[in-house]
């Protein structure tokens, strides 16, 4: 494999506009069979609509289009901060992992209104929803990124005496590229979301501003046209990273060799609680930091008082538990849906290229969307049960998983696939011998990226459509300004984040000592 | 032709050219006898390597064309009739030593003769390391893996480039007496890459020898010592006569870059 089809790992297919053709053609379709239902606008009264709006289109997608931006490099910018606080201070690692995953797990409708309380009616809190967006799913495969060099690159600094710095900057930088322009597509439609969703919160400006006014007029037209630009907008950045991806990075990924050294500990019980504590004080000194009043902003101590020690704390403590049971029966599935849906769909791209016409730029006109508008129409096919539970997380979190596997089977070493070629190999001998094993490390990046992803997908399917679990308590809670069962829903959302996460790293690390030595070592 | 045996190997006005109008072959017409060895030797950055890829099928001449048993090297590819030793190991790090040779019989879609593996590893002498994964050998050990891999599959044509280039000394010595041997025994075409001339002498039948890139023939000196060849050959005034000539040869083709550069 040349370097230049590493490269392509990143951009769509050649015959992108065959498969666009394709896309739009469907959709009309769909838009014919469900005419009447008010569910599907097709791509023409898309555009009639937008022929007829064009300046309160363009005026909505320039105020959120910007915010999107600033909020895409501010999230970008924390990613590489904190992977590389973490790489160079080793002690670190599970305090700033830990950490991250437990920002990343703060549901919208905690987070939403005191970013709007703190920062006020301007576009600071969808500023700062878009950074949310981005910056685990960076965070993340830049970890991996990181560590993703033979220890003779290593050996040969430290020959020159020099340390953690300089590797970082001469080796590890170089090695995280392909890893961050992974982060980075990933990054593009979770950041224009981000933003709408932020505008959802109460901002005056901007197209999730109109997103929910046309979705309370069941202006299907305006609904679909608003849509149809998120997604557009999406995939352009997300091809425009891509190219920029192609024009970077034309060496072919090196053999890693890297002695099988001590595995690591992983997160060891103490670990564990120095990483819980941590939290507890984070919290704490946040919101007193930003003056919150306790009524709505509770503090640790107001959630040990409610589920503890208060009166009802029993009854508390039994509604509470009661929902994170009937959702953590549906995270485990979503999240195997979500998870293999990614690394599938990556693989059949790389045994069928012509199919990333169609897949690509569907998966990120999927990602792109906001929940609200595209879950009545699953919800219409696929029901409120179980299937249509699990299928809706797998869609929404899908897409993280996809581009870091798509990313990850060209890690692939091209002189090892010189030897497939000599042999005249096919393409299932490669994906099996060689790309999948290459792909772990990204795949175990997916893995743990998926685990908070899916926990928040259930809750907010729960909202949507079941009206069960913790994801209904918080909408319930929050309405009724029950602001106790508000917070305990959310410490019991990044508990069982926080578990998955934990399990995750078990299996990794078990894998990884045999396919990928230079990451868990250490 | 059965998938094991050797066929002849004809280049004709080979040239090879990469983006950016680099010119690593210019015209080489060269024709490779059946069940012999043959070494290149050439400046480094020659075309050598180029050249061996050109013939593995692994690159597209610019024009001109490489035909293997009278056909294109596609085809013996899709028969598994040709392996390749590369200068870098590439052993997939998450297989041991054995998991890599096997691969190879996996990939050829061969059934291997009993104990082929094993009598392979200890031929080039890592008898004791089969369970070990890449990273725990030393750089001669993963070539002398990797020419374990290349010649499990008991290949019509053997293509190996600078096979020996991080083995030490004693073991290159060991391996250049026992690996001949294997593959004379079963008169496998063999081309070896090296910018050892004492390597070259000993290994082959043929040495080839490149100028400056772009890479054209500037000798082809026929060893006609006898086989086989004990360590003490080396010594033979027959021997240093034709290392002589084919090192005559190499500081010629070097010189011939400044020749034609003025010629221009």
């Amino acid at each position: 494999m040349s370097a230049r089809a590493a490269a392509a790992a990143f951009r769509p297919a050649p015959n992108g506009l065959a498969g666009a053709a394709l896309l739009v053609l469907g959709w009309e379709a769909a838009a014919r069979a469900f005419a009447g239902t008010y569910l599907i606008a097709g791509p023409v009264d898309v555009l009639a609509y937008l022929s007829g709006n064009g300046a309160l289109m363009a005026r909505a997608l320039s105020e959120t289009l910007g915010n999107a931006a600033l909020g895409f490099v501010a999230g970008n910018c924390a990613a590489i901060l904190l992977a590389a606080a973490a790489q160079l201070w080793p002690r670190g690692r599970a305090a700033i992992a830990g950490l991250a995953l437990l920002v990343f797990c703060l549901p919208l409708v905690a987070t939403g209104p005191i970013l709007r309380v703190l920062l006020g009616p301007g576009p600071g809190p969808q500023i700062v929803l878009a950074a949310l967006a981005v910056y685990y799913t960076t965070f993340v495969p830049l970890l991996v990124g990181l560590r993703a060099a033979p220890a003779s690159w290593f050996d040969l600094v430290r020959s020159y005496g020099r340390g953690p710095v300089t590797e970082l900057r001469r080796v590890r930088a170089r090695a995280a590229l392909p890893y961050l322009f992974a982060g980075l597509q990933i990054a593009a439609p979770a950041a224009f979301l981000g933003a709408m969703v932020g505008e959802f919160t109460g901002a005056e400006r901007g197209m999730g501003v109109l997103t929910v006014r046309a979705m309370r007029a069941l202006d299907v037209e305006a609904t679909w046209a608003l849509a149809s630009v998120a997604a557009l907008v999406s995939i352009l950045a997300y091809a425009g990273i891509g190219a920029l991806a192609e024009m970077v990075l034309r060496e072919r990924p090196p053999v890693i060799l890297s002695p099988p050294g001590a595995a690591g500990r992983g997160a060891g019980p103490a670990r564990g609680a120095l990483v819980l504590a941590l939290a507890v004080a984070a919290w704490w000194i946040v919101l007193e930091a930003a003056g919150l009043p306790t009524f709505f902003a509770k503090r640790p101590d107001d959630f040990w008082a409610a589920f503890v020690t208060a009166p009802d704390a029993a009854a508390a403590r039994a509604t509470l538990l009661g929902a994170l049971a009937e959702t953590a029966i549906y995270v485990l599935p979503g999240y195997l849906a979500g998870l293999l849906l990614g690394a599938g769909l990556a693989i059949a791209i790389l045994l069928v290229p012509a199919a990333a016409a169609v897949a690509l730029p569907l998966a990120v006109a999927l990602r792109s969307v906001p929940i609200v508008t595209s879950a009545p129409l699953l919800v219409l096919a696929l029901g409120r049960g179980a299937v249509g539970t699990v299928t809706l997380v797998a869609i929404m979190v899908f897409f993280p998983s996809f581009v870091a596997c798509l990313h990850g089977l060209r890690q692939a070493p091209g002189q090892v696939l010189d030897v497939f070629d000599s042999y005249a190999a096919g393409r299932v001998a490669r994906l099996v011998h060689v790309q999948v094993p290459a792909m772990w490390p990204a795949f175990f990046a997916a893995a743990r990226m998926a685990v908070p992803a899916s926990v928040l997908a259930v809750t907010v399917v729960e909202w949507l459509a079941t009206g069960q679990g913790v994801g209904s308590l918080m909408a319930l809670s929050a309405s009724l300004s029950d602001y106790d069962m508000l917070w305990g829903s959310v410490v019991a959302v990044a508990l069982l984040s926080g578990a998955g996460y934990v399990a995750v790293g078990a299996v990794e690390r078990r894998v990884l000592a045999v396919y990928a030595a230079e990451q868990v070592a250490g | 032709m059965s998938p094991g045996a050797p066929p002849e190997v004809e280049c004709t006005r080979l040239s090879k050219g990469f983006d950016g109008g680099v010119e690593v072959l210019r015209e080489i017409d060269l024709r490779i006898e059946a069940g012999r060895t043959t070494a290149f030797v050439g400046p480094s950055g020659c075309g050598k390597s180029t050249l061996l890829r050109l013939i593995a099928g692994l690159e597209r001449p610019s024009s001109g064309a490489v035909e293997i048993g009278g056909r294109p090297p596609a085809e013996t590819l899709r028969r598994a009739g040709l392996a390749v030793a590369f200068q870098d190991p590439s052993l997939l790090p998450w297989r041991t030593v054995r998991g890599n040779v096997e691969l190879a019989l996996k990939l050829a879609r061969r059934r291997p003769r009993p104990r082929a593996v094993e009598d392979l590893i200890a031929l080039v002498g890592l008898s004791g390391f089969g369970d070990a994964r890449p990273a725990a050998l030393s750089g001669g050990m993963r070539q002398r893996a990797a020419i374990a891999r290349a010649m499990v599959t008991e290949p019509g044509l053997l293509l190996l480039d600078e096979p020996f280039g991080a083995v030490d000394e004693l073991t290159r010595r060991q391996l250049a007496q026992d690996l001949p041997r294997l593959w004379e025994a079963r008169e496998t075409t063999a081309i070896l890459v090296t910018h050892s001339i004492h390597e070259a002498v000993m290994l082959s039948d043929r040495v080839v020898v490149f100028s400056s890139r772009p890479a054209r023939i500037v000798a082809d000196v026929r060893i006609d010592l006898p086989r086989p060849r004990p360590a003490g050959t080396t010594a033979d005034p027959h021997f240093l006569a034709l290392s002589d000539r084919v090192s005559a040869a190499l500081a010629k083709g070097m010189g011939d870059r400044a020749d034609g550069l003025a010629a221009q």
